[in-house]
């Protein structure tokens, strides 16, 4: 009895200690610099005075909720993030279903949606603002052939968050494509027969089996689609730097210009750290809904 | 209720494979027909075609009296169990009975009334409120027995069901299904590779090789007169022992079957449908059941000695495996009493009933009639 | 003796490889300027045998690039180049190293600097940090065949009683603006992305209405008659007559609509000029010319000065190597071949070179420019105040704010961080 249980605490010393590297390493790349981060939003702390002689509470914090340009940053992110995740949901799911029925010549199909996703977002910024020249781009260009007047697409503080979205989607859709069309690869056939017999055509079939098996598939998807999407910056940066106007300031380029242009890491990190703490709330409630439909 | 009628009906795939050839089968209504064959011969296509999850290359389907080639799967009014029961992964045991009603727009106090009652013949009722994941294999099959039950059909189309099952559960489901065919009378077509559930619950069986059908009949016709050697050699377990051999003329209008250095004379009596095959090469077909250890035991008895082999056995019988005439004569299996003993290379003396020899063209493998054709 | 001679070879050998292996690395930004460098690089190398990475990138990389390498100790660039509004914050943060005892023991003189250069990338608060680069003092691009051609000055004087020609003050320019939009044609292109293209192309509005960015003691004078005057006729010319988009041009593409003869003027810096002369760029080669921007009167103008100076960083892996870099690109003879290929001077002697003024017939006009140019405040904070003016000035020309509300918004943010700077008392 005894001997057993020493030979368990010995495995399990063994597993800590073969664990041990990667856990160092993890703790290194990922904890340490958030408890930094965090540790950094209680103090005064920018690029000119880098030292934590000032401790200053919950200052920052209060600055940060208290400045309307952060809350403007938020809003416009949130309703960004919600456009650009719900229109690639819905367009991906529909290209997903159709590539899911195709039986020839997939792989071309595959590689000729994924390109865009491969693509670094700073080209895809660069290559768009070209095309979208209100006077010497090729967008207008056909749209005048076709008999359409020149739309300011990054200069008109209406039109650019669209643009912005525009061309998020045409990056990014094909993640979605390229998960939900695992998931849907990996739905058993059989079901769909039974409901045919039943009585259920593509609609219904679609209602009844398809999306409640897809649940799961669904719900990770969208998560891992709406942090990223909050991350978004390269585009803004490349393609408006937040304008016209306040138009495309999205709170990732907000936080940086805090950071690097005022130099206020104080208070870019508590900005951080009030962005982080909504998306675990997200992510929380989330996961919280997702469990309760398996 | 309705019978099934199928005129000439082909299923091509698009790469040229047939994979059922000129089917035609007239199925009574109420009957239980049997699709019975081996892997690969059609009957589950033919049965998809049936239910219209196959479309018909050429050819006629009838349900009842109406031409349905071109109906909605749903609404040729059949239900089909499938071989994976194929429930609904994500809905409980009451819901996936009740799907096919709901889509069908019937009334919410109908569906619970018919599922309860479904749920209860079929002992499902602790059941309702789990998912098929919860459920074991016979639990699951009688879920997918019930959803077919509850729509309450023209017929029942059954895809192997009992094939996942283990012997003890599908010797029980056979019965059950027996008893359900009984009090519904409702049409049944049962897709099997397994011929005890052919013999055992079909009014007809229908034998199919290759596409096509070989033949069509009542079980035990279809045992007693099989077409050909492949028919004979699938029904009945161990099956019949087909012999390489010849038919010489004997005395008095009689046959000789020789089998080896195994002579069976056959009087002429019995063997009026064999006389076109004087001198030819014929495959001899002697049943297990039909060697008997004493002569009386036969109606037409000739005796026969065999070498032991090995005895098999089985608790309620012995399979007696040897060889026959001598050690190296070809290889039988007849069945014995379940206290028969025998010791390898034992020479056992038996006696063969002549009356139940079945001789086949080597050639076409197609059973000679015992009574001479007019 | 022998031994001599061969501990003596060994000795040179070594040094001049360890000199050999020496590499001054220079984050700098991709215009023109740091083309002529480039191209003249390889003397250098050849003379002192050290090697030179130049690393060039986008305006918009070069601060978050520099920023981390001057925090740390040891950084990766050898010298750097510093925009004019990074000075106040990079002398406050103490990155950069004193030059005057290097200046002094290696006699560099540095009077031959323009002083308003000196004053905006040289000396802070009496120490030399930096020897200036180059000047982009901004001034305007005008389609000089358009005022010349005989049509276009009777409809002008027609239509608003005075000659047209070479604009004297900011009201005769901005009629000229209005008289020119027509046919397709725009009478300017604005370059309106935030914040750094509309931020220095407003504050020449600015001047040229007259207004200043603050008192002597650092009191905003933003939110006045001039500041407001200048917001309205900046919208006015983004939105009325300038091409469509021009609320989010960068300086490439402004530049672009001037280069393919599609504006009567552009607002810009006085490297672009070289540029329009260019065939492989420009389809108006010879038709455009630079002044100075006009102001309330003939006699001021309202230009807004720039500049880049040389500087070694605190944490810079090779200090002296980089001050020999700075000593050979800072002599007259490379500062003259850069200004020759097209650069953009800094000293009075190479402004006045006969050479350099043969070659490039508005060499004089660009010194003017500087001579009358206006300085942005410089500070610490400057990025930061070029971040809210471009914010707030980009929401007045998209119409979302009213200009004195604006001016307002910045007045505020700037006194909050001139007083974070000590200079607002």
């Amino acid at each position: 009895m005894n001997q057993s249980l020493t030979i368990e605490a010995a495995n399990r010393r063994f597993g800590w200690f073969m664990s041990a590297p990667s856990l160092a390493l993890l703790f290194a790349v990922i904890l340490f610099p958030v408890f930094w981060a965090l540790f950094t939003s209680v103090h005064d702390y920018t690029l000119i005075t880098p030292n934590f002689d000032n401790f200053t509470g919950a200052a920052n914090y209060v600055e940060a909720v208290n400045t309307p340009e952060f809350r403007h940053s938020l809003l416009l992110t949130t309703m960004f993030v919600a456009g650009v995740v719900a229109i690639e949901f819905v367009l991906g799911f529909i290209v997903a279903l159709m590539l899911n029925s195709v039986e020839r010549f997939k792989p071309i199909y595959y590689g000729i949606l994924l390109c865009p996703l491969l693509m670094n977002p700073v080209i895809v910024g660069l290559i768009w603002r070209m095309f979208l020249h209100p006077s010497l781009g090729i967008v207008n260009y056909l749209l005048s052939v076709a008999g359409v007047e020149p739309v300011n697409w990054l200069g008109s503080t209406k039109v650019a968050i669209w643009t912005i979205i525009m061309v998020d989607i045409w990056h990014q859709v094909s993640f979605m494509i390229v998960l939900l069309l695992a998931g849907l690869s990996a739905l058993p056939k059989e079901p769909y027969e039974a409901a045919r017999v039943d009585g259920a055509g593509t609609i219904r079939a679609f209602l009844h089996i398809t999306l409640p098996l897809m649940g799961p598939v669904i719900m990770v998807t969208l998560l891992i689609r709406l942090i990223f999407a909050v991350k978004t910056y390269d585009l803004v940066y490349i393609m408006t730097r937040g304008g016209p106007g306040t138009s495309t300031d999205f709170i990732s380029y907000f936080i940086y210009r805090t950071a690097f242009v005022s130099l206020n890491i104080g208070e870019a990190s508590a900005m951080s750290a009030i962005l982080l703490s909504l998306i675990l709330l997200l992510t929380g409630y989330l996961y919280r809904y997702m469990r309760t439909l398996t | 209720m309705a019978s099934i009628t199928l005129k000439n009906m082909n299923k091509i795939y698009a790469n040229g494979v047939s994979a059922v050839r000129e089917v035609s089968l007239d199925i009574r209504d109420g009957e239980f027909m049997i699709l019975l064959g081996p892997s690969g011969c059609g009957k589950s296509t033919t049965l998809r075609m049936i239910a219209g999850l196959e479309t018909i290359t050429s050819g006629e389907l009838l349900i009842g009296e109406r031409r349905v080639n071109d109906v909605d799967p749903a609404e040729r009014d059949i239900a089909i169990v499938f071989q994976n029961y194929a429930l609904y992964p994500h809905m409980t045991v009451a819901d996936n009975l009740g799907f096919g009603l709901k889509l069908r727009g019937v009334a919410r106090e109908e569906i619970d009334r018919r599922r309860d009652r479904i749920a209860a013949m079929l002992g499902i009722e602790p059941l309702l409120a789990r998912k098929p994941s919860q459920l074991s294999g016979g639990q699951r099959q009688r879920v997918a027995l019930g959803r077919a039950l509850v729509r309450e059909p023209q017929a029942f189309l059954l895809d192997e069901p009992l094939s996942n099952l283990d012997a003890k559960l599908r010797a029980t489901m056979r019965t059950e299904l027996i008893k359900l065919h009984r009090n519904l009378g409702t049409t049944i077509v049962h897709v099997t590779h397994d011929q005890v559930e052919a013999m055992t619950m079909g009014e007809r069986i229908c034998i199919m090789k290759d596409g096509e059908i070989i033949q069509v009949g009542a079980p035990m016709d279809v045992y007693r007169n099989p077409t050909n050697t492949f028919v004979a050699g699938f029904l009945a377990s161990p099956p019949m022992n087909l012999l390489e051999g010849r038919l010489d003329a004997s005395s008095n209008g009689a046959i000789d079957a020789v089998i080896g250095d195994a002579r069976l004379q056959i009087p002429a009596s019995l063997a009026a449908g064999f006389q076109t095959h004087h001198g030819k090469a014929v495959i001899i077909g002697l049943r297990p059941e039909d060697f008997h250890l004493s002569a009386s035991a036969a109606r037409h008895a000739v005796e026969l000695i065999v070498v032991a082999i090995t005895t098999e056995v089985l608790g309620p019988e012995v399979i007696l495996v040897a060889n026959l005439a001598h050690a190296r004569g070809p290889e039988v299996q007849i069945r014995m009493p379940r206290d028969f003993l025998a010791k390898p290379d034992e020479a056992v003396k038996l006696y063969f009933d002549l009356s139940q020899i079945q001789i086949f063209d080597a050639t076409t493998t197609r059973a000679l009639p015992r009574q001479a054709s007019k | 003796m022998l031994r001599q001679l061969l501990l003596g070879i060994a000795l040179a050998a070594g040094m001049s490889a360890q000199a050999a292996a020496e590499t001054v690395t220079i984050l700098m930004e991709g215009v023109p300027d740091t083309e002529y460098v480039k191209t003249l690089v390889p003397e250098f190398t050849k003379e002192t045998g050290i090697e030179v990475n130049l690393e060039v990138v986008n305006y918009a990389e070069m601060h978050t690039k520099l920023v981390p390498q001057l925090v740390a100790s040891k950084g990766s660039y050898s010298a750097i180049v510093v925009d004019f509004y990074w000075v106040g914050e990079f002398t406050k943060a103490g990155w950069l190293l004193p030059l005057d005892e290097r200046i002094a023991a290696d006699k560099f003189d540095t009077s031959v600097y323009m002083p308003k250069m000196m004053d905006l990338v040289g000396k802070v608060d009496g120490v030399t940090y930096m020897l200036p680069f180059y000047n982009y003092a901004m001034g305007m691009l005008y389609r000089k065949d358009l005022l010349a051609d005989e049509k276009n000055k009777t409809d002008f004087k027609s239509k608003y009683g005075t000659d047209l020609g070479v604009p004297k003050t900011w009201d005769e320019y901005l009629k000229q603006v209005e008289f020119f939009t027509k046919d397709g044609m725009h009478g300017v292109v604005n370059q309106g992305l935030r914040p750094d293209p509309i931020a220095m192309e407003w504050s020449n509005y600015f001047f040229a209405n007259g207004g200043e960015y603050h008192t002597d003691d650092w009191k905003p004078t933003l939110n006045n008659e001039a500041g407001i005057k200048a917001v309205e006729q900046y919208t006015t010319n983004v939105n009325k007559y300038g091409p469509l988009g021009s609320a989010s041009f960068s300086f490439d593409e402004a530049f672009n609509v001037m280069a393919q003869g599609k504006a009567y003027s552009y607002i810009t810096y006085n490297f672009f000029r070289a540029g329009i002369d260019d065939p492989t760029k420009s389809s108006v080669v010879g038709k455009v010319e630079i002044m100075p921007v006009p102001g309330p009167t003939a006699d001021k103008g309202g230009s807004l000065n720039g500049a880049w100076g040389w500087a070694i960083p605190k944490s810079s892996p090779n200090p002296d190597a980089a001050w020999a870099f700075l000593k050979w690109v800072e002599s007259h003879e490379t500062a003259k071949k850069r200004a020759l290929q097209g650069g953009s001077p800094t000293r009075t002697d190479v402004f006045d070179d006969p050479d350099v003024n043969a070659k490039y017939a508005y060499s004089q006009a660009l010194k003017n420019m500087l001579l009358t140019s206006h300085n942005f405040p410089v500070f610490t904070y400057t990025p930061q105040l070029v971040e809210v003016l471009g914010r707030e000035l980009s929401l007045a020309v998209a119409g979302e704010k009213k200009p004195a509300e604006a001016l307002a918004t910045v007045e505020v943010e700037m006194t909050e961080l001139a007083k974070k700077d000590g200079k607002l008392k």
